[in-house]
């Protein structure tokens, strides 16, 4: 039941995602080919260029015949040519995904698990001052945005102590291999990690800390208390591991938001993931990067929701015993 | 559903602290005029100077007087998320209310729209119509509207759909009452705190919204924003200027964001009345 209404919503949302990047350069003043291709298409452009052009996207037929040709070519795995680097789409965004993978994978992570456990050591002390501190700190903490961390931890580390590389993934023509290369990586990764850990740590930890104070007035944790077990058993194995659900829920959702966090950090950081490609595609105007990374980006989130519906009722048997 | 908003936040400290800041930040937006001796736009020769006397935050690239960017700044701020706020809590009260007062087919209907939205990234939805129509304020504000009214639509429905059951909507049918007289005189009004936290939440993602997306270089080049002077001064980090320059307009926007979230935070018990009171065990 839940299953079959998750996928209608999914289908919805793809649908959406789809024609909104086949209408939107079909609906520009002027001629659609600029629009598809960008300015540096214009460059290249030649009538023989054109015409196959007008032919690979069937603008010279109707409107349901170009959606169709759009389709199609999306399902071969086609995306599009990019002008600007003289390459296939996928090509362009797939050499900058790992980098942004990691960083996104590891700032999720990261800051999933901290907020867990900040917000269980919070709503366990709930109303104390300890708890007052984090929630307070935590919550100023949430109203930096992203990018504005970046750049206050470029500033302390990189440019005042010197001790963080300024810019870039890797250390240039260093040919570094094996330990010193993995080293070299993280060094460069810390602190776009520790920007969007920081800017997105309040989400799991305001969640886990709401649900612990709900999850403490309930009968078996007084069950459990009158067992005698010991302290952190109660607020990790019994408090804790029930304040974990809701968490779980959020995690596809935490992920677009770090996602659309790290386009904006690898920014500051000039880090070579999709978010600089982002930033140099609007510049020069490389529509089919832009539509390729939004079509990327935002399937992946999609698929990710999807995942982690399909996973919850596996979780928790509450949710597939109740239908 | 009869909660006092007012007694509800002057209880609690973070909520008296997000009100004072916010305040702060719309007084300085209202009298920016008097406060600065420079329109923002206007360009001199004297680029990147330091702070003194004359220009109190010194000068950008281009020669414009930073202190008053920083405070015409606000008013970019304030506009986008209030704006945004008002059209996307409309949009949420439309469809809500009207999804869980007609039902059937049409409830579905919305409400799978709704969800669909939901999951999709909406920053990067956001990046690329940008990049095609380059908005000016009024499209940016429209743009964002319908792009983030569909968590609140879901809130809103489900309240009206309890709503809908209790004891004085019940009688007033029973008088004659239509579907409309319902949503607007009982409804509605009953709903207060729930739409004021759902207008707080859209003023302060749209602020954040706006700060990022002129951070990129999307939006009006023209337009004095705190994303914009982040990005123009973070090209010249290398240098002081930092100091006088991004480190302000930073503090001024993560100010304003932490202030509407601190009230967010007073305003949520009323969401969630679990959350209310002092210490447990």
């Amino acid at each position: 039941m839940t299953i079959k209404r998750n996928l209608i919503t999914y289908g919805i949302a793809l649908i959406i995602i789809l024609v909104l990047n086949f209408i939107l350069p079909r609906i520009m003043p002027g001629d659609p080919l600029m629009a598809i291709y960008g300015d540096e298409a214009l460059v290249a452009m030649t009538p023989d260029l054109e015409a196959h052009l007008v032919e690979r996207f069937a603008l010279d037929q109707s409107l349901w015949q170009q959606f169709y040709a759009y389709i199609t070519a999306m399902f071969q795995g086609d995306l599009g040519w990019s002008y600007y680097y003289n390459s296939s789409v996928l090509q362009v965004i797939f050499a900058r995904l790992p980098w942004t993978l990691l960083v996104v994978g590891s700032s999720l992570v990261l800051s999933t698990l901290l907020g867990i456990v900040l917000g269980v050591e919070s709503g366990w002390r709930r109303g104390s001052k300890t708890d007052r501190v984090m929630l307070t700190g935590l919550m100023s903490l949430n109203g930096f945005p992203d990018f504005f961390l970046g750049l206050v931890l470029l500033i302390v580390f990189g440019v005042l102590l010197g001790i963080a590389p300024l810019s870039g993934a890797l250390t240039p023509y260093s040919g570094l291999s094996g330990l010193s290369f993995v080293l070299d990586v993280l060094k460069h990764a810390a602190l776009p990690v520790a920007a969007l850990t920081i800017a997105h740590l309040a989400g799991g930890y305001l969640l886990t800390r709401n649900t612990m104070i709900t999850v403490l007035k309930e009968p078996f944790m007084l069950t459990a208390k009158a067992k005698g077990l010991s302290q952190n058993v109660l607020k990790y194995r019994h408090a804790g591991r029930n304040s974990l659900l809701p968490v779980i829920t959020m995690t596809g959702i935490w992920l677009g938001r770090v996602v659309t966090g790290a386009l904006f950090v690898e920014l500051v950081f000039a880090y070579p993931g999709v978010g600089q490609l982002t930033y140099q595609a609007l510049l020069s105007r490389d529509y089919p990067v832009i539509q390729g990374i939004f079509l990327i980006v935002a399937i992946s989130v999609l698929i990710a929701n999807f995942a982690v519906d399909l996973l919850y009722p596996k979780l928790d048997p509450r949710v597939s015993h109740a239908h | 559903m009869h909660i006092s908003l007012k007694k509800e936040l002057k209880q609690s400290h973070i909520g008296k602290a997000g009100i004072i800041i916010l305040v702060l930040v719309i007084t300085l937006a209202i009298l920016a005029p008097f406060l600065s001796r420079y329109n923002p736009g206007q360009q001199s020769t004297a680029s990147l100077l330091s702070p003194s006397g004359v220009h109190w935050l010194g000068t950008n690239q281009i020669g414009q007087d930073i202190w008053s960017q920083l405070l015409y700044g606000a008013r970019t701020s304030l506009l986008v998320g209030f704006g945004v706020g008002i059209f996307s809590l409309i949009l949420s009260v439309l469809f809500g209310i009207s999804a869980a007062l007609v039902g059937g087919l049409y409830d579905k209907i919305v409400m799978r729209i709704v969800d669909a939205f939901i999951v999709i990234p909406m920053v990067v939805v956001v990046i690329l119509v940008a990049a095609y129509i380059k908005p000016d304020l009024p499209v940016l504000i429209l743009l964002l509207a319908v792009l983030s009214w569909q968590g609140g639509a879901r809130v809103i429905r489900a309240q009206a759909l309890s709503l809908k059951e209790s004891g004085h909507i019940n009688a007033s049918r029973t008088f004659g009452a239509g579907q409309l007289y319902i949503a607007w005189r009982h409804i509605v009004p009953d709903m207060g705190p729930i739409l004021l936290v759902e207008f707080i939440y859209g003023v302060r993602r749209a602020v954040f919204m706006e700060a990022g997306l002129a951070f990129l270089g999307i939006g009006d080049p023209m337009l004095v924003s705190w994303g914009t002077m982040m990005r123009d001064a973070m090209k010249f980090s290398y240098l002081d200027v930092w100091r006088w320059w991004l480190v302000p307009a930073g503090v001024a926007l993560s100010l304003t964001i932490i202030g509407l979230t601190f009230i967010s935070h007073a305003t949520e018990s009323v969401l969630d009345p679990r959350l209310r009171g002092g210490a447990v065990a």
